[in-house]
């Protein structure tokens, strides 16, 4: 895997050979061991390091971009060349931005040895664990484990440096017997703070609450989701957080700045120095990353802002580099009792856009749904189609749970949410 | 040494039971225009090789870029050594690969005009000219062009003793126009995804001509109304829309790696279990898939797979019947199969084969039917035109599916445009429902150049098409 020195010897090199007017530099390298079992075998065993570097140089505010995953000098003559060339082909661009200057960036600890020091004999003697668990209960388990060592590097023809080294172990997995199926999912920057064991106890739990799931009616219902569930419906929330395209009107977040558009209880930021989380010191063409309020009690403080945007409106260029939704105090079985019935989901899956305008999304329930009344869990469900106005669903919040870790960019509440617009059922 | 031969050498020396080294340059270039703004223009190139080593029923793969004897040897070594640690969970009482012999052949895709050998100027002047016909609109607040190229170059050779030179290429314009009305925002594309073709193909799209309709057809739908509550109707639907419903409801499902579990934990599994083979009845009788990896312009014909299994045609699903699966050689023989058909393919030379969608289209249907005649004959109904939101459940059983463009038919005549169309359907109801499919002479492809799939993903790609199909008693209506 390339290394710190490495990175600083190219940049050296771009240095010295480009001619154009601006340029950014982007390395990064990764060393990853991918171990993926099914159906209680492994199926497929990855090892191996790659190195990306991305050269985009400017000439008259022309801009050409090059990359390669090769470091070696001839290497970086050919993408100078090929940048280089490119751009003074192109036609110039009218958001064209300079490159950023010098910042001190904040210091963040991303890296962890205990998970870059892993093996792959324990990563399989963990894997054994989880099918012995699945064999006991005459079930099949599939998912799998990653160990990933990253580090990037980026500079700038006007003077920004930036290094930083990132660690992350995940482990995911479903089990699934006859009609049962259900899934756990964490990863950690820090292995040692990762137990199999607790994990093996999380899918046992959900997999015994669920037995010959029947099937309920579609409609309006109260739904307690799970962390894992909220999180695959905030990425995608944010992923059309944008201050441009709401202020071009393309979203409905246009106009909605300082406003109360979302639920009072609903509260999200992107932290620096969150022991568990991962956060870039910087975003990839250099800006130096800082603690973010998104939501506060409901109220849209901030979205992403691109550099171009950013200078034009006198803004700050700003990207979401980890999630905290903010928490209550509220334990599942107090939510049960909050509502006369409702569902408690454990996962989304295939969550899509249906009208960017109004902001609706259609998804489906995965990985077990249970029914509860009157305060108990009274039986287990077959799964249901959604469509949602998801900053609506936000405004019927009626309880929230602990944050807890979810992955190692995220810390998330389990929720209690009103009248979740339940449109279809599936047979299973 | 040829690193070839060496990676071969060392792997039998080991004791490999099989194993196979792909070397790998791919090049991409992607160019991105949001009015009239260059945002990305980018020439990616990247080579390395992966090699997978078989050893009791188990694999490991392990890639590299550095070329040299010492760094091959290093990477069969530990692409070995980690097949050892898999043979300590072993998938059943371990995997049997299909049986296979070695090819020494070559296959390049067929194209006049290498697109990475046309100067950039005039790939961006084309995109500039369509960015300024749409932004001429007043209501279109934004125009979208966007432009990939990419050629694969590989070097595969097996311990069967195959020895292949594969060089593929292909190229995926795609223009988007969006109008801002009324409150609202809508937009229109136009796009036949990914095409192995070269630069010639781009030239005869006539894209601005294209970009007038998009712009048009974008403003038509902001002032359109939508369709209100749900209500079981007739759809007919174009064969640029139907590729994407095609590729999750019948691709997807019949993956035989999929059907076997392999993919529980993320992309899902499949209700076309191997006891339905034969006598499934997937679609109505006038319904037939064909899966083909020789169709011409075809995302997935390469002349082999990444097992060096040779490119076949065959029926997936034949008179409405389920027939077959997409098949590797790791797959196939757990359903009791003797050969592979072809369909284990990696994407990045760091990438491990999977199995995959390969090139599957609706067969046209028989009797001469064009769109129009088809529309004339359907008293009460919706036409939807290109691609929109998707989703479907891990099961690829229940799915709802938007679009790009509807219009209303009443009496046989499109009267009027309309916006927010979903409509929800699943399989077998779906296919089931097809009581036409207009001939030959409409059919058309759709090339997929960004399938997600695996774990770790990877984007892989294959062609779809058919010609335009009419649909009974599905359930329509506008969104919430």
């Amino acid at each position: 895997m390339i290394n710190k020195q490495d990175m600083q010897k190219a940049a050296e090199f771009i240095r010295k050979n480009v001619q154009a007017d601006d340029f950014t530099l982007d390395i990064s390298g990764s060393d990853e061991l991918l171990t993926r079992f099914a159906q209680n075998g492994i199926t497929q065993h990855i090892s191996g390091s790659k190195t990306n570097v991305s050269l985009e140089v400017t000439f008259d505010n022309k801009t050409g971009r090059a990359m390669t995953n090769d470091l070696s000098e001839d290497s970086l003559k050919h993408i100078i060349k090929t940048a280089e060339n490119m751009a003074k082909l192109n036609q110039p661009d009218p958001e064209f931005v300079p490159s950023e200057p010098a910042h001190i960036l904040p210091e963040v600890d991303n890296f962890s040895a205990n998970t870059a020091e892993l093996t792959v004999e324990k990563i399989v003697d963990d894997i054994q664990k989880c099918v012995k668990n699945a064999e006991s209960k005459n079930a099949k388990v599939s998912g799998i484990s990653e160990k990933h060592i990253d580090n990037t590097f980026c500079a700038t023809k006007n003077g920004f440096t930036g290094f930083e080294e990132f660690t992350n172990f995940a482990h995911s997995m479903t089990m699934k017997r006859e009609g049962v199926e259900t899934k756990v999912a964490k990863s950690v920057k820090d292995h040692a703070k990762f137990s199999m064991e607790d994990m093996i106890a999380q899918l046992n739990s959900q997999f015994d609450s669920l037995k010959n799931p029947v099937q309920l009616e579609k409609g309006r219902i109260p739904v307690i989701l799970r962390p894992a569930a909220v999180l695959n419906w905030l990425q995608y929330l944010i992923w059309t957080f944008n201050r441009r395209d709401a202020d071009e009107g393309f979203t409905p977040f246009t106009g909605q700045m300082e406003k109360q558009f979302f639920g009072k209880d609903f509260t999200f930021r992107s932290v620096l120095n969150d022991p568990d989380l991962a956060a870039e010191r910087f975003l990839n063409n250099g800006i130096p990353t800082e603690n973010i309020d998104w939501i506060s009690n409901g109220v849209l403080k901030n979205m992403n802002v691109d550099r171009y945007y950013a200078r034009k409106h006198n803004l700050k260029a700003l990207h979401p580099y980890n999630v905290i939704v903010e928490g209550g105090t509220t334990t599942e079985d107090e939510m049960m009792q909050m509502v006369k019935r409702g569902v408690i989901v454990n996962n989304f899956w295939y969550i899509r856009q249906t009208d960017r305008k109004v902001g609706e999304w259609t998804g489906l329930t995965r990985d077990g749904v249970l029914y509860f009344e009157d305060g108990k869990i009274q039986k287990s469900v077959t799964n249901f189609r959604w469509n949602e106005i998801l900053h609506d669903t936000t405004r019927r919040i009626l309880a929230l749970g602990p944050t807890v870790q979810q992955e190692y960019y995220a810390k998330i509440p389990t929720m209690l949410i009103d009248a979740f617009n339940f449109v279809d059922v599936t047979t299973f | 040494m040829d690193f070839l031969s060496l990676a071969m050498d060392t792997a039998k020396s080991l004791g490999a039971d099989y194993a196979d080294i792909r070397i790998q340059k791919s090049s991409s270039e992607m160019i991105f225009l949001r009015n009239l703004s260059l945002k990305d223009t980018m020439l990616k190139e990247t080579h390395g090789y992966g090699i997978r080593v078989f050893k009791n029923g188990a694999w490991g793969f392990a890639h590299d870029n550095v070329f040299t004897s010492d760094a091959v040897n290093k990477t069969v070594k530990k692409a070995f050594a980690i097949a050892r640690e898999s043979g300590r969970i072993k998938y059943g009482n371990g995997l049997i690969l299909a049986h296979e012999r070695g090819y020494i052949d070559s296959y390049k895709t067929p194209y006049c005009l290498d697109p990475f050998m046309v100067p950039l100027s005039e790939k961006v002047e084309l995109m500039m000219e369509t960015n300024k016909t749409m932004l001429n609109f007043d209501e279109i607040k934004l125009a979208m062009f966007q432009l990939e190229s990419r050629k694969d170059e590989k070097l595969f050779a097996s311990t069967l003793g195959s020895r292949l030179d594969i060089h593929t290429l292909y190229i995926a314009p795609f223009i988007t126009a969006t109008a801002v009305a009324n409150g609202d925002s809508q937009s229109r594309s136009f796009s036949r995804g990914g095409q192995a073709r070269g630069w010639e193909w781009v030239k005869g799209l006539s894209l601005t001509d294209k970009a007038v309709q998009v712009a048009e057809e974008a403003i038509m739908k902001v002032h359109a109304s939508s369709l209100g509550a749900e209500e079981r109707r007739t759809l007919i639907l174009d064969p640029l829309h139907m590729s994407l419903t095609m590729h999750e409801s019948v691709g997807h499902p019949t993956e035989l790696d999929r059907v076997l579990g392999w993919e529980a934990d993320f992309a899902g599994i499949s209700f076309a279990t191997p006891e339905k083979l034969g006598n499934f009845q997937y679609g109505s009788k006038i319904v037939n898939f064909v899966a083909n990896n020789t169709l011409e312009g075809g995302l997935a014909t390469a002349g082999y797979d990444d097992d060096g299994v040779p490119n076949q045609k065959w029926y997936i699903v034949k008179d409405g019947i389920l027939n077959e699966y997409g098949t590797t050689r790791a797959t196939a023989p757990i359903i009791g199969l003797q050969m592979s058909r072809g369909c284990n393919r990696a994407t990045e030379y760091y990438d491990f084969p999977i199995n995959r969608i390969p090139n599957l289209y609706l067969e046209p249907g028989k009797e001469p039917l064009s769109p129009q005649e088809l529309i004339a004959d359907t008293k009460d109904g919706i036409y939807i035109e290109g691609q929109g939101s998707f989703s479907i459940d891990q099961h690829r059983v229940n799915f709802q599916f938007g679009g790009d463009m509807f219009w209303e038919i009443k009496n046989g005549k499109k009267v009027r445009p309309l916006k927010k169309v979903l409509y929800k359907s699943n399989n077998p109801e779906f296919w089931n429902s097809v009581d036409a499919i207009c001939d030959e002479r409409f059919f058309q492809t759709f090339g997929v150049n960004n399938c997600g799939k695996g774990q770790p993903g990877q984007r892989g790609r294959m062609t779809h098409g058919g010609a335009t199909a009419r649909f009974r008693n599905i359930r329509v209506g506008g969104s919430q």
